[in-house]
């Protein structure tokens, strides 16, 4: 039997893996827009399945909006990206960290 | 009739006026118009802002529900002393900072996307103003995004190489921010099952002991925490203010932060309640330790810049530490300075900006080895950094002292004594770095640049010197910020022994 927590229990290891994605990615920034947007959908899978359990489809509503902002989000970092590699050739995390004023 | 009409819609109008604005500037396409309409917009807005507070002190509390919906169900705006008070200083920023971008925009930004630059500032805008007003915690974390997600393009907008990897990192730090606010709002709903932000004042205290509800205000704390540069969450802030195109962080410096902080306070002072935030969770020794660390180093680090927009962006983050120092005390004087510092705050650091501005745009640098002498060329300009900069030391007659003056009493009041030195060493510390620039643009023989230049347009100058005759005239006459301070901290810390 599959219950609520079993379901709870994956989106938090979804969620920690996209944390850990984040800070330990040294080489490729793509990999970060990736990341956030497996936390965001971690957080959705969480909506989801509360909203199910309690009842409740004011939560999978939520769900539509937060797509829309993860869409938005990832259109605005890939179109800076697109930006930064014209400019440099080149988008690695370490290239990005030099911004010694 | 007609009056009471619009009396009644006032609420909704304050986000739907510039939330229709943007796209629609996106037609007028022509950017001197765009620009007409976003001061138009921006000028309606500042009048709503201040019949809404005159409305809310005559009468208390407006509750509004959008398109008819009752409170639970549909989103309600609920406007009290503390968001009115928080919707004036963005709209009256925003007044200022709208008409001084015209000169500045054209001379930054390519002829074709200046267009763009006022759309986002009027989404910016609207969203920072949605975020003031609403009173449903999910229709908080909409608006929030849309703030950010216009931030990140106003930021992007810079003509230095470096404002895309500044926008890329506050991108990331941002929407990680974002999530983490989603999950808190997340735990609520699942706890109480309500968004509504009165709804679960009333249904969280039946559930306090529950390990959800601490859960869900940690992961609030750190979300809001990293939209308003709390201590080591604050790396995204230095670049993102130092590369953005000056109109846009002169805009964002004063008002992005502060409604953050103000979002912050509406969940530990109203939505959680004083009694779960301060006495079931050590959040204020938590915000008192990292606002201590973040004042002091932070002001350190801003007296090493070389470059001025850095350094009073890092002086920014040193001054979050002080309204935080006042939110973590959980008394009513502490609360009082902190939502004085808000207001004060914002005029300073915009004034500064402001000025720091008018110098980019006649010697198109803001580093320090460039704006030697530069006090002798740009006379004006120069005296209005520094009145900016005696304001944010806290020197008498000035808004900063005002503030910096409630803080103090309220540390002492709670025979906290060395906290009160620590505040009275941050000022300290903000001497020397004004002191740097005053030095160098003043009694150092100009650069080359700074010799060819001339006084700023006065387009440009006069908001600059309105900001900073109003940091001189809200620091004497103290009435309107201290009385509506005083009873938006009343509101928040009801319920505290």
């Amino acid at each position: 039997m599959i219950t609520v927590s079993h379901y709870l229990t994956l989106s938090s290891v979804l969620f920690i893996l996209s944390i850990a994605g984040i800070f330990l990615n040294r080489k490729n920034v793509i990999l970060l827009l990736m990341c956030i947007e497996l936390m965001l959908l971690a957080v959705n899978f969480n909506f989801i399945t509360l909203s199910r359990f309690l009842g409740d489809a004011a939560g999978q509503v939520f769900v539509f909006f937060i797509l829309t902002v993860a869409a938005a989000e990832s259109a605005i970092g890939l179109a800076i990206l697109v930006v930064l590699f014209r400019s440099r050739k080149n988008i690695e995390v370490e290239s990005l960290d030099s911004m010694k004023g | 009739m007609i009056s009471s009409a619009v009396t009644l819609q006032l609420p909704a109008l304050q986000v739907a006026l510039p939330l229709i604005s943007a796209p629609l500037g996106l037609l007028l396409r022509r950017h001197r118009l765009v620009w007409a309409l976003a001061v138009v917009v921006c000028w309606m807005s500042l009048a709503i802002s201040w019949l809404l507070l005159q409305q809310v002190l005559a009468e208390g509390t407006i509750s509004y529900a959008m398109g008819g919906w009752a409170a639970p169900w549909g989103i309600e705006y609920r406007i009290d002393a503390v968001n009115a008070y928080v919707a004036l200083i963005v709209t009256g920023i925003a007044s200022v900072v709208v008409p001084y971008a015209r000169r500045s925009v054209e001379q930054e930004i390519d002829e074709g996307r200046i267009t763009y630059f006022y759309v986002l500032l009027l989404l910016c805008f609207t969203g920072l103003l949605g975020m003031t007003v609403t009173g449903d915690a999910f229709n908080l974390f909409v608006f929030l995004e849309i703030s950010s997600l216009s931030t990140y393009a106003l930021i992007s907008l810079g003509r230095d190489r470096r404002a895309l990897t500044a926008a890329f990192q506050y991108l990331i730090m941002g929407t990680i921010g974002g999530t983490f606010v989603l999950i808190g709002v997340g735990f609520l709903y699942v706890v109480t099952g309500t968004l509504n932000m009165a709804d679960l004042a009333d249904r969280l205290p039946e559930v306090t002991q529950l390990r959800t509800l601490h859960t869900a205000f940690a992961f609030l704390v750190v979300g809001i925490g990293l939209k308003l540069a709390m201590f080591p969450l604050h790396l995204w802030l230095p670049n993102a203010y130092a590369y953005a195109p000056n109109a846009a962080t002169i805009f964002v410096a004063a008002t992005s932060t502060k409604v953050a902080v103000y979002a912050l306070l509406r969940y530990i002072g109203s939505v959680f309640g004083p009694v779960i935030s301060y006495e079931d969770v050590p959040f204020g020794e938590i915000a008192i330790i990292l606002a201590v660390i973040g004042l002091l180093s932070c002001s350190f680090v801003a007296i090493f810049q070389s470059n001025v927009k850095r350094m009073l962006a890092y002086s920014s983050v040193a001054q979050i530490g002080y309204i935080l120092m006042g939110i973590g005390l959980a008394s009513k004087t502490g609360l009082m300075a902190s939502l004085l510092h808000l207001f004060n705050h914002a005029l300073m650091k915009a004034g500064l900006f402001m000025a720091v501005g008018c110098m980019f745009y006649r010697i198109g640098s803001v580093r320090l080895d460039d704006l030697r002498g530069i006090g002798h060329s740009m006379p004006w300009t120069f005296a209005a950094f520094v009145l900016g900069g005696l304001s944010l030391i806290g020197v008498p007659l000035t808004v900063g002292f005002v503030s910096k003056w409630y803080l103090v009493l309220a540390y002492l009041e709670q025979d906290l004594w060395p906290l009160a030195f620590v505040i009275l060493f941050g000022s300290l510390l903000s001497v020397i770095y004004v002191w740097r620039v005053v030095e160098v643009a003043w009694f150092e023989s100009p650069s080359p640049r700074a010799a060819e230049a001339r006084e700023a347009p006065l387009a440009m100058l006069v908001p600059t010197w309105i900001l900073l005759l109003a940091n001189v005239f809200f620091g004497v006459q103290t009435e309107l910020t201290v009385g509506v301070a005083g009873l938006a901290a009343q509101i928040l810390t009801e319920g505290l022994r």
